[in-house]
């Protein structure tokens, strides 16, 4: 992983890889210190090891205790371990989410560019469709006609958010179709899969890394947000969105319900878009919005 | 006079690429009431199904099946869809048995009033907000202004909302939780929404003030010893106009593309609520109004944005 990203920053840089630099310098430490209090939620839930399903109706709604650090529930269930389940979850959907994204709009992307005519009109015809959309309309309404749970979650959120990333990719790879690298790979008789992956992919990805950083954010408020209207994760699962949700109903009793898990969601979302920002000042990428 | 002349022979061309934008986007709204059609035609599992339950009986079913026209072909379906859509018929709702139309106006006006109150404190925040950022660029006025834009970018609407009412509603006392009959009832649905507005609209004022401050025009304005103010109020404000406006036009769209989780937590009794309740009934022509109609405002807005584009900026005119 390390010498990949190696490989494609000294790319973006013009150094050939002499300079040891990696983009991780680039990420700022306002990044880690979002990152802080969730982590320290996984840390603490590890180490307890307490079931965040485990029911306990004589201890409902209860303040910290020594047993449960942040709390009970309304089924009197621990509040941090079910935070840390959350906070799981919803890192492990946007990850799977922007991942199913990548590859089927870096795929798409790239076959429009490469291919143009009427493959490039009917693609980039579809695209516009969906970006027609309210991005998190139509993920409410697939979520809603699929049905709950996290496949579908995820192919709700996918189906989405690809179109950013054909978008990007197409833009790209028309502004290097005609580079002399490329028509020299091309002239030189290498296969297009070849040239894909050696020549564009790396010239490429650095727009796409930072694409995929505001994706992360993107989807994890996605995620979040279905869950709250209660067509994503389902009870008895936790999720930070069906959390807020629960926590909602019960705010003139018990007011923290609501502030755990929006807190923490909103620390991962702060981090994913500082991290985007970074990165476009590292690689001086001219914002596209 | 030469202005005027001027403007007489761009005119009919003016007009003539408004009506092929407008045209253009045809395709577009046929694509989105395709997609609107067969997201919810290829439901898994048969709807009757959940909407009556298995064990209802099948006579029951059949008739549901019928009055939905659900026995009929897909592609039937979606031939007697479109055509009714031309003719103004949305379809009926499952639940109430009233025309998804009327359903759907009714509840718009709600709607349309809380978009035009996010928006409006969007604009008096973000404005002056990009611009001090950008006046005072790399320095504590920029730091302080962009991170209320990463906060307002960050900070989720479904959390915002409950935030407000814990400390405006519960705590404080000063407005009311939720619905629309009391009064100040939408302050709070207002800055929840008008809050993610803002940070990105002043991210994106900043950018385009520092951009056409750096201009040729600026550069060689300021060489001729225009006065700063007179290049910041006049010249740049007016080559800021462009972008700024035509973000606005398409936050005009997202905005309703929001309201549905703003006005489920606020219990706010628009469009966006009217969404959630048909899901959860299984209302799925209620549905599908519902969606087609965001849907088709979303296009207006970015067709919207295009044509003040067209009109704001002689260089696109001249390039189409």
């Amino acid at each position: 992983m390390d010498t990949c990203l190696q490989l494609v920053d000294s790319r973006l840089r013009g150094n050939d890889g002499k300079e040891t630099v990696t983009i991780f310098k680039a990420i700022p430490k306002s990044v880690y210190i979002c990152l802080l209090l969730p982590a320290l939620v996984l840390l603490v839930s590890a180490m307890q090891s307490m079931d965040g399903h485990a029911v306990d109706l004589h201890q409902v709604l209860s303040g910290s205790t020594a047993t449960h650090w942040l709390g009970t529930d309304a089924l009197g269930r621990d509040i941090l371990s079910r935070l840390a389940e959350g906070i799981g979850l919803s890192f492990s959907v946007a990850v799977s989410v922007i991942t199913v994204c990548a590859v089927i709009g870096i795929s798409v992307g790239m076959v429009a560019a490469w291919l143009g005519g009427w493959v490039d009109s009917v693609l980039m015809r579809f695209v516009d469709i969906v970006l027609s959309f309210p991005g998190i309309l139509l993920a409410i309404a697939l979520a809603a006609v699929l049905g709950p749970g996290v496949e579908n979650l995820i192919f709700a959120l996918a189906a989405v958010g690809w179109v950013g990333f054909a978008r990007l990719t197409r833009a790209q790879v028309l502004s290097l179709r005609h580079a002399p690298y490329i028509e020299a790979a091309i002239a030189s008789g290498q296969d297009t899969v070849h040239i894909a992956f050696k020549h564009l992919l790396p010239n490429i990805a650095a727009p796409l890394l930072i694409e995929a950083s505001f994706g992360l954010a993107a989807v994890m408020i996605g995620e979040a947000g279905l869950s709250f209207l209660g067509i994503g994760i389902q009870p008895p699962d936790a999720s930070l969105g069906t959390m807020i949700r629960e926590g909602s109903q019960l705010m003139l009793v018990a007011p923290m319900q609501v502030f755990y898990p929006g807190l923490m969601l909103f620390l991962l979302v702060m981090s994913a878009n500082i991290a985007g920002d970074a990165l476009r000042d590292y690689w001086d990428v001219r914002s596209k919005r | 006079m030469a202005k005027a002349a001027r403007k007489d022979k761009f005119a009919p061309m003016l007009a003539r690429l408004v009506l092929f934008r407008i045209l253009e986007s045809l395709p577009t709204i046929l694509g989105v009431v395709t997609l609107v059609f067969f997201l919810l035609h290829l439901v898994p599992g048969d709807p009757v199904d959940a909407l009556l339950g298995e064990t209802a009986l099948a006579a029951d079913k059949e008739a549901l099946r019928k009055a939905m026209r659900l026995d009929e072909p897909l592609y039937a379906q979606y031939i007697n869809y479109i055509s009714g859509l031309t003719h103004g018929d949305w379809g009926k709702s499952i639940i109430s048995h009233s025309d998804v139309w009327t359903l759907i106006t009714e509840r718009l006006p709600a709607t349309a009033q809380l978009a035009a109150t996010s928006l409006l404190l969007a604009m008096i925040l973000a404005l002056p907000l990009g611009m001090i950022a950008a006046r005072f660029q790399g320095k504590a006025q920029d730091a302080a202004a962009m991170s209320f834009s990463l906060l307002g970018v960050s900070i989720p609407n479904f959390w915002l909302g409950p935030m407000l009412m814990l400390v405006f509603s519960v705590f404080l006392g000063w407005l009311p939780v939720s619905g629309m009959e009391a009064s100040g009832s939408i302050i709070l649905p207002t800055i929840t929404m008008g809050t993610a507005l803002a940070a990105v609209l002043s991210r994106m004022a900043r950018a385009s003030w520092l951009e056409s401050m750096q201009s040729d025009a600026i550069r060689t304005a300021r060489a001729m010893g225009v006065a700063e103010s007179t290049l910041w109020w006049k010249h740049s404000a007016r080559m800021t106009a462009i972008p700024v406006v035509t973000m606005f036009a398409l936050q005009m769209g997202a905005v309703l593309g929001g309201a549905v989780i703003t006005e489920t937590v606020f219990d706010w009794p628009g469009l966006g609520l009217l969404t959630i309740e048909a899901i959860q009934r299984r209302d799925y022509p209620l549905v599908q109004g519902c969606v087609l109609i965001i849907a088709l405002f979303y296009v207006l807005a970015n067709l919207l944005a295009d044509l003040l584009n067209l009109w704001l900026d002689p260089r696109q005119r001249k390039q189409s």
